[in-house]
């Protein structure tokens, strides 16, 4: 009995990663498909003839690397400021009296339910004005600033540590500053494995505000992939390509992921989410 | 650290690494410009653009470098355009769509009247422009009249169709003439006979929009006009605008052309067609750049005239591609050095010789492509089919994309059949002439 309920347990899971990881296969057979194949009737499952070299015809069509080294600057720029200044910020919410500060907590957290579509033209004016359109440096501000979600993630873990281990560090003689840096950061690394993953991912992922605030000369591959496989002489997609292109542009996150997975996983569960 | 120095801090952390420069911000470049997009003295033209439609980065060096002139290159994005104008920072050119777009950005005084850098041009001589180059004047009320206000990079008589030999001759339909268009009866009958459904084989017997820009010419086909007289109104009730409705919504339901409701997979029709699932494609002379990249189509694609909807034979342009020039922008005789450049110099050679669309310049044409059948049966189709081009104004209160929007959100209750045509016309009237009353408002 107990058998069969697993069995069927296990089976409905399969199934259910089989759908969800469908579209990434599918994506992965139209990157290995010639282009006469893509719109064959029946469907062609599998390719006739595998296309590997759509792989590489894919990292020589557009400056592939020199735009993956554009998208891995500005994810690490911006991933490791916000995890900083957020698990700083999370701290303070979470360990200091302040006046106020429970209505600054939920200023900050209503501002998570604001579309990012309503702030996009002032925010161009601004980078605008101050000359910052072309360059790295509104990440570099944005990392500054903190994320809201990594804000509230800081704190709700931060909040549930022990009152007794920062009473200790300040009859030791330390103040909020080491307690912060030597005490509270190390024992976070779950969270900041989160923070890590789910910053890099957005940047990486972005499409706006590169495609907004950056040249063609100076984008992202998210910007360039979607956009670059193009015939130039119609401006026509072309499909295997740019299927080719995504695969490739999804590993590094993929990567990351696994490298931090038990963190992130740990981080989650245990920040106050539960 | 107290809780204060605490708080402190993180200003201060925040302030200094900003203004000190603890990360260098400047933007890597793909191109082999090592300078980071700082070249000293050279002046500067920011060009927004769409792929690499005014040529690969090499060409784009190479363009910098006849000019003397910085070009950067931005991917065409209506938000961030918007964005630019409204800093007071625009781009020196852009691209736009001339047939729809030209009375729109005249009306709304955000492009640069260019008759005088025309009239000065030893590249870019009006007489050597293609008629097509007229969609880009607005007199203020007439399209087509007027001070030019942009150029067509190419552009190509829309309504065309290419059709497939193989797929005729599979299902024993005669082709369709070089010389005597089509009527849209026949259009449908012969594209009935040859859809095929079934498990093995499911061939599309035509591809047509049916967007405002089809109801658009085939209304005037019939004599009559979709636009009141003001532009501020649609009129898809007249009975030429119910004829064209009808037409469409019987092709759309018998499933003979992709549609809203029933759309093709590969979204747009190169695939369909080089997959010999497509017998005709309404599509202009540009989509033999695409029969050129494949021997396979080349051999059977083959090219009509624009079918005939009522007594006058219109084939009209709903593209024309080109640049405009922003009336707020910085740099406008740089800016103009590097129009002429793209739009009659090397890039707009090498556009006519690929066969992507027809030259927008008269002394471009003999570079058209003639070396396959193919290219040598489209160029004597096309040549016999230009005298047929006239301007169908369009309205200077909205967008394309924003009265398409409406047809798109009409058109599925109405193709799936729970939608009659008299109330289809009112639904578009209604939804279209809202959209048109509020950007009437707009317009001064």
């Amino acid at each position: 009995m107990i058998l069969a309920r697993r069995t069927s347990m296990y089976m409905i899971l399969i199934a259910l990663a089989t759908l969800f990881i469908s579209p990434f296969g599918w994506l992965v057979i139209t990157a290995l498909k010639n282009t006469s194949e893509l719109a064959a009737y029946p469907l062609h499952w599998t390719p006739d003839k595998w296309q590997w070299s759509n792989f590489s015809r894919a990292l020589t069509q557009i400056p592939y690397l020199a735009y993956a080294r554009n998208s891995l600057t500005i994810a690490v720029i911006y991933s490791v400021l916000v995890t900083l200044s957020s698990a700083w910020a999370g701290f303070g919410f979470a360990r200091l009296r302040a006046r106020g500060k429970g209505f600054l907590f939920g200023v900050l957290l209503s501002t998570m339910m604001m579309p990012a579509m309503i702030t996009l033209i002032p925010t161009y004016i601004i980078f605008a004005k101050t000359g910052m359109v072309d360059t790295y440096w509104p990440w570099v501000l944005w990392g500054l600033s903190g994320a809201p979600y990594l804000i509230f993630l800081f704190r709700q873990f931060f909040a549930n540590m022990p009152r007794e281990l920062e009473e200790a560090a300040i009859i030791d003689g330390c103040g909020y500053g080491r307690i912060f840096w030597r005490i509270f950061l190390p024992q976070s690394w779950p969270v900041l494995a989160t923070s890590l993953v789910l910053s890099f991912t957005w940047t990486w992922g972005d499409y706006i505000a590169p495609s907004l605030l950056l040249s063609a000369d100076h984008t992202t591959l998210a910007v360039a992939v979607a956009t670059e496989y193009v015939t130039p002489s119609t401006g026509a997609p072309i499909n295997n390509l740019l299927a080719a292109g995504a695969v490739m542009y999804i590993i590094p996150v993929l990567l990351l992921f696994l490298v931090l997975q038990k963190g992130f996983v740990t981080g989650s569960s245990t920040s106050g989410l539960k | 650290m107290t809780r204060r120095g605490f708080l402190t801090t993180s200003a201060g952390v925040a302030a200094a690494a900003t203004g000190g420069g603890l990360l260098s911000g400047c933007a890597g470049s793909v191109s082999s410009d090592k300078s980071g997009g700082k070249s000293g003295a050279k002046a500067a033209v920011t060009i927004m653009s769409n792929g690499t439609e005014l040529g690969e980065p090499a060409a784009i060096k190479a363009a910098e470098k006849a000019l003397g002139l910085k070009l950067t290159i931005l991917k065409y994005d209506l938000t961030r355009l918007t964005a630019m104008l409204t800093a007071g920072s625009p781009p020196d050119i852009v691209r736009g769509q001339g047939a729809v777009d030209a009375p729109y950005l005249a009306a709304h005084g955000v492009a640069q009247d260019l008759d005088d850098y025309f009239a000065k041009s030893s590249i870019l001589k009006v007489g050597d422009l293609d008629p097509i180059n007229d969609v880009w004047r607005y007199d203020g009320t007439t399209q087509g009249k007027g001070p030019r206000y942009g150029m067509a990079k190419d552009y190509s008589q829309d309504n065309m169709i290419w059709y497939n030999t193989g797929l005729f001759d599979q299902a024993g339909v005669e082709n369709p003439s070089d010389t005597v268009p089509m009527t849209y009866d026949e259009v449908f009958e012969k594209g009935k006979a040859l859809t095929r459904t079934g498990k093995k084989a499911k061939v599309y017997g035509l591809s047509f929009a049916g967007n405002t820009a089809n109801f658009l010419t085939m209304i005037a086909s019939q004599g009559g006009q979709l636009f009141t007289d003001d532009f501020s109104a649609v009129d898809f009730s007249s009975p030429e605008g119910i004829k064209a409705l009808t037409w469409y919504l019987k092709l759309a339901k018998a499933g003979i052309t992709p549609s809203i409701a029933n759309p093709d997979p590969n979204g747009w029709d190169w695939p369909t067609f080089q997959a010999n699932r497509m017998a005709m494609a309404t599509d202009g002379y540009w989509f033999g750049g695409m029969v050129a990249t494949d021997k396979k189509s080349a051999e059977t694609a083959r090219f009509a005239p624009a079918p005939q909807f009522g007594s006058t034979r219109v084939s009209s342009c709903s593209g024309a591609t080109g640049y405009w020039m922003p009336k707020a922008g910085k740099n406008k005789d740089a800016a103009w050095a590097a129009y002429e450049y793209f739009l009659g110099g090397a890039p707009a050679k090498a556009r006519a010789e690929s066969g992507g669309g027809l030259p927008a310049l008269k002394s471009l044409r003999p570079l058209l492509p003639q070396t396959e059948a193919y290219q040598k049966q489209a160029y004597a189709v096309q040549e016999r089919e230009l005298p047929h081009f006239s301007v169908i104004s369009f309205t200077p209160y909205a967008r394309l994309d924003a009265l398409d929007a409406v047809v798109n959100q009409v058109m599925p209750a109405a193709i799936k059949g729970d939608l009659a045509v008299g109330k289809l016309a009112d639904q578009l009237n209604s939804g279209i002439n809202k959209q048109l009353a509020n950007g009437k408002k707009l317009v001064k």
